[in-house]
Order: C-alpha cells, then sequence, then structure tokens
C-alpha cells in the first residue's frame, strides 16, 4: 500500500521537478490560452499533425449588433432560461464545426456562461443550451407531457417543424429527447432534425435545429433492385479472398451527405449538398465483426455511384 | 578556475539533459491512440478514414487545451505494451478503436472494459491477442490521477463500463476533483462520434484564457443534434463523469 502511495505522487512531483528546473523552453511554453488566433504551431505536435482547420471570432457588442442580441434574448425567455447577469456576443467562424454563426451567451455574476444562443446567417436558430445542472430525481414528467413542453418552447421560439415528434427517454443524461426528423419531397434527411432535450420535471435543456441544402431530386432514380445489386457488388468486392461475409439488413431512400469514410482522397474536402442516395446498413460476419458492428453505404440515386457511408467500429 | 569553469560547464550539460529527458517525458503529457490497420483494404477491403481523422482531430485540440508533448500513435504504434508503458506518466489520454464491456476473467456477471490496440502492418483484429483491459490499464497507472480521459469508442460511456476506474475517475458527476471522463454509452456510428468531438473542442478551445468548462463543452456538443444512430435501440449517448466545473487544462491544483 506504502508502495502504491508512493508511486502515485510520483506523477504530479516529478512534473513540477520538470517545470522548477526551467527547462520547459527545451519544448516550447504551454498554450496559455485557446486556438482561436492560432497561427504557428503547436507544442509538442509534429507539423504532420497540424492543418487542423480553426475557430476565429470576432466580438459582437449589444449596440452594434441589436437585432442579435434582440433575438437571444427573446429565444431565452421563450426556452425558459435564466437571465444572466451580463451578455456577451461574438461571430463565429467555426472551422472545426465547418459553421458560421452569431452566438450570444448569458453570463453568471463571475462571468461564466449559463446559457448560449447560436443563430446562422439568415438569423435561424441553430442552437440554444442551458449549462446549470441537470434538477434530482424529484419530478418525472411523461413522454407525453415532455412532447407537451417541446412543442410549447418550440411555438415560442417561431420554430414549427412538421411530423410527428419521436420522444425517447435518455438514461444517461436524464429526462426526454424529442426529435422531430426532417424529410424533403417524401425522404428523411439523415441527420437533420429540430431537436429537444427536456429534463425530468419538464424543463427544456436544449434546442437545436439542423437543416443542410438539398441537390435536386435526380431526373431518374435508380430502382432498389439495381441499388441492391450496387450493393452487393461493392460488398462482395471488398469481403473477396478474406474471412468475411455480410447480411445487407435494410435499404431505403434518404438525403445524405457525400462523405470521403470509404475515400482517403476526399478527406477534407469542402462539404457539399445532400444527395438522394440509397442507404444500406449491413452487419459483417467473421473477421470483419471483430471491429465492425455495421458498415452503411450511400448509393447515388441518380447515377449509381457509391457516395461514402459510415461505420460503426 | 580551468577545473571549476570545467566542473560548472559539465554540470549545466547533466541539468539540461536530465531537463530535457524530465520535460518530454514528464510534462504535462497527452497520448492519443487510433487504430487504423483494422480497418484498412487489407482486413475490410476498404479503408476506413474516420481513425485518422479522429487522431488529427485529438492530438491538435489536446495540444491546445495546454497538454504536451503529445504522444501516442496512428496505427501499428498503437500497441498494447506501449499503452500500459506510456500511461502512467499521462496527464491526459485519448483512444480511438474498437471498446465494448466484455466478462471479466472470472466471469459474468463482473466486467472488465477493454479496447483494442492497432494489430500492426498486414494484420487484422484479433480480441484475444488485441484487448487492453480496464484490469491491465489500472495496475499500469499505479494508482495515479488523470485529468481527461476520452474513449472514442462504443459502450464505454455506459454504466456498466469499469474503464472510469482504471484511471481513479468514479462514476459520479458531481467531482471536485480535476478530471473529467468522456464515453459513448452505445453503438455509434464514427461520424457521429467526429461531429461530437468537433463539436466539444471547438466549444471547449473556443474562448480565451480556458474559461469554459468542460461539462459546458460536453453539454453543448451533445444538444446541437444531427447525429444519424445505428437503429432505435442505438441512440446517440454519450456520457460524462468527474467535475462539472473543470475547464480541462492538464494539472493536479
Amino acid at each position: 500500500m506504502s508502495e502504491v502511495r508512493t508511486i502515485a505522487k510520483a506523477k504530479p512531483f516529478l512534473a513540477v521537478a520538470a517545470v522548477v528546473l526551467g527547462l520547459a523552453a527545451t519544448s516550447g511554453p504551454l498554450p496559455a490560452a485557446g486556438f482561436t488566433k492560432q497561427t504557428s504551431g503547436l507544442p509538442g505536435v509534429p507539423a504532420s499533425r497540424l492543418g487542423q482547420p480553426t475557430v476565429t471570432d470576432t466580438v459582437l457588442y449589444a449596440d452594434d449588433s441589436p437585432d442579435v442580441f434582440a433575438r437571444a434574448g427573446a429565444v431565452r425567455d421563450a426556452l425558459g432560461f435564466p437571465a444572466g447577469a451580463a451578455r456577451s456576443g461574438r461571430h463565429v467562424k467555426d472551422g472545426l464545426q465547418d459553421a458560421e454563426y452569431d452566438e450570444v451567451a448569458d453570463l453568471g455574476s463571475a462571468g461564466q456562461p449559463i446559457s448560449l444562443t447560436q443563430f446562422d446567417g439568415r438569423g435561424r436558430l441553430v442552437t440554444a443550451v442551458r449549462f446549470d445542472l441537470p434538477p434530482g430525481l424529484s419530478a418525472k414528467v411523461t413522454s407525453d407531457q415532455a412532447s407537451k413542453a417541446a412543442q410549447g418552447v418550440l411555438a415560442r421560439s417561431g420554430l414549427t417543424p412538421s411530423g410527428k415528434a419521436h420522444v425517447e427517454p435518455n438514461p444517461v443524461a436524464g429526462g426526454w429527447d424529442v426529435h422531430w426528423p426532417r424529410t424533403e419531397a417524401g425522404f428523411p434527411v439523415r441527420g437533420d432534425e429540430t431537436s429537444l432535450h427536456v429534463w425530468q420535471d419538464g424543463r427544456v435543456q436544449s434546442v437545436a435545429r439542423v437543416e443542410h441544402q438539398l441537390s435536386p431530386l435526380p431526373s431518374k432514380r435508380l430502382g432498389q433492385a439495381d441499388a441492391h445489386d450496387v450493393v452487393t457488388h461493392q460488398f462482395d468486392a471488398w469481403f473477396a479472398g478474406r474471412s468475411s461475409g455480410y447480411t445487407v439488413q435494410n435499404m431505403d431512400l434518404q438525403w445524405v451527405e457525400p462523405n470521403a469514410a470509404f475515400d482517403p482522397s476526399k478527406v477534407g474536402a469542402a462539404p457539399t449538398p445532400y444527395r438522394l442516395a440509397w442507404v444500406a446498413d449491413a452487419t459483417p460476419s467473421g473477421a470483419a465483426a471483430e471491429v465492425i458492428r455495421q458498415i452503411t453505404l450511400y448509393v447515388d440515386a441518380g447515377n449509381g455511384t457509391v457516395i461514402g457511408g459510415d461505420v460503426v467500429e | 578556475m580551468r577545473r571549476a569553469k570545467a566542473l560548472l560547464v559539465s554540470v549545466l550539460i547533466a541539468v539540461s539533459a536530465l531537463g530535457a529527458t524530465a520535460q518530454g517525458a514528464l510534462a504535462f503529457r497527452g497520448d492519443v491512440w487510433s487504430n487504423s490497420d483494422s480497418f484498412t483494404a487489407h482486413c475490410l477491403g476498404f479503408t476506413d478514414t474516420w481513425p485518422r481523422q479522429l487522431y488529427s482531430l485529438n492530438t491538435a485540440q489536446m495540444a491546445a487545451l495546454g497538454y504536451g508533448p503529445i504522444g501516442g500513435a496512428l496505427g501499428p504504434g498503437f500497441t498494447r505494451s506501449s499503452f500500459l508503458s506510456n500511461v502512467f506518466y499521462d496527464w491526459a489520454v485519448y483512444a480511438h478503436t474498437h471498446g465494448d464491456n466484455y466478462w471479466a476473467a472470472s466471469g459474468a456477471p463482473n466486467v472488465d472494459s477493454a479496447i483494442l490496440q492497432d494489430p500492426g502492418t498486414g494484420n487484422c483484429s484479433s480480441f484475444s491477442r488485441d484487448a487492453i483491459r480496464s484490469s491491465a490499464i489500472k495496475s499500469a497507472t499505479y494508482g495515479t490521477f488523470y485529468n481527461l480521459v476520452i474513449m472514442s469508442t462504443c459502450k464505454l460511456g455506459s454504466s456498466a463500463s469499469t474503464m472510469p476506474g482504471a484511471f481513479q475517475i468514479e462514476k459520479t458527476k458531481s467531482s471536485t476533483d480535476r478530471k473529467f471522463y468522456i464515453g459513448y454509452a452505445t453503438l455509434t456510428y464514427d461520424s457521429s462520434q467526429f461531429r461530437f468531438e468537433s463539436a466539444l473542442w471547438s466549444y471547449l478551445n473556443g474562448a480565451p484564457s480556458h474559461q469554459r468548462t468542460l461539462y459546458q463543452a460536453f453539454t453543448y456538443a451533445a444538444s446541437i443534434g444531427g447525429y444519424p444512430v445505428p437503429d432505435s435501440a442505438n441512440p446517440f449517448q454519450p456520457n460524462w463523469w468527474g467535475n462539472p466545473n473543470y475547464n480541462g487544462t492538464p494539472g493536479w491544483m
């Protein structure tokens, strides 16, 4: 036991020793701030690992951007978020999320953010979230009550998602997740939705609206049988000669974002509008099943090419 | 006099060498590990690009948070022996690979969570050969504490996971120590992990002077929506344990 305790203290002691020795200069100082405005290399990171996108921002002042602050205040009040002692705003070019937005934070008395609202370039709400901790287990709203709370908040916020809400319990965060998946031309848009998290006492913790640009519908659409042939041909080519197999579980038409999942040459490419695609979910067997639980393939519904997909490891 | 000067030079050289070693090995080191060889054309017929993208994202952002040097490896350098021999020195650990909550050697219902090492160039994964058990990690840490642990795998954020305990992080959301663990509770698409982790880092490192907390960053990333799921039985559910007021910067005070 004493040996473990001695060793347990070694890491902090040795870190202190390294600092006390005044030798931090051997690999440069630790960064004192976030990576916004970062223009040079990061200490300790090989150059080959750099080239990451950055986040840059400019401060927004209420006097200069009254519309942004007014929208943020209206959304905050509609959602029932607490008002802060002060507010701060900024316009963000977010290279990590490949997004650009106006952001207003309500700040607590110590200057810490207590809630946040973000709006896109057209002034539409993208995300609103409060940062206080969820309530205890004293009250539990039902699924129906959570759905009604979500609908009430959306109506007050000017958001009008169509269709039926999907309500599911969130055992990790507590409370309920309420989603309105987006559909266009009768097909689901993969990932696009209006979603809310409702605490178990019925208050709303967050609202998000995800909406991507879509390409025109293809003039001629690949049938399911032909799409299935493309999928099996692709999987057969991938698994030929390997001790692995696959079973296609389901296929349906969705709007999807073409991506670099299976094509390294496309990593880092600019996003393109979503395309209508046949989406096939397959479960691997044999050796591949040791590390892969599901492979999802996107087949362009217009030209029958593989335009990306996804993996569950 | 000449002898004294020579001695002084020798002492300075020795201290510099010692310091360089200490700085390289013992400063606020973070390790980022990503298994890529399991997901190459050699094993699957296609090359899954997400492991590389997640590795690049997390090495850069962990450094921006103040950890350094950043070690670990993408691909064949991510071995069980390398992971276990380095983890003692780490203040932050990130791993992207296959992970799950497996029965312990003592049998059900005891769980001993595990991640898989990279199988090495030309090899494909085998659980019996590649598993790095949480019990082995715990032994290798010698009880030292960790600031930030991110298990970018399936399942290791679930209540059954024994991985937080391997790093002396209790499964509580009210710790007052400087520690934070993030994992995913269910089966999760790689694209969703990438979206979540991009948003997490964007928020956390997107303000000067590290004034934002990991809990805020987690809550923001979990709130932005847009996460496809493999099926209705596996909703997107990241999870955390640790200190809700901790900003993620390295150190014990």
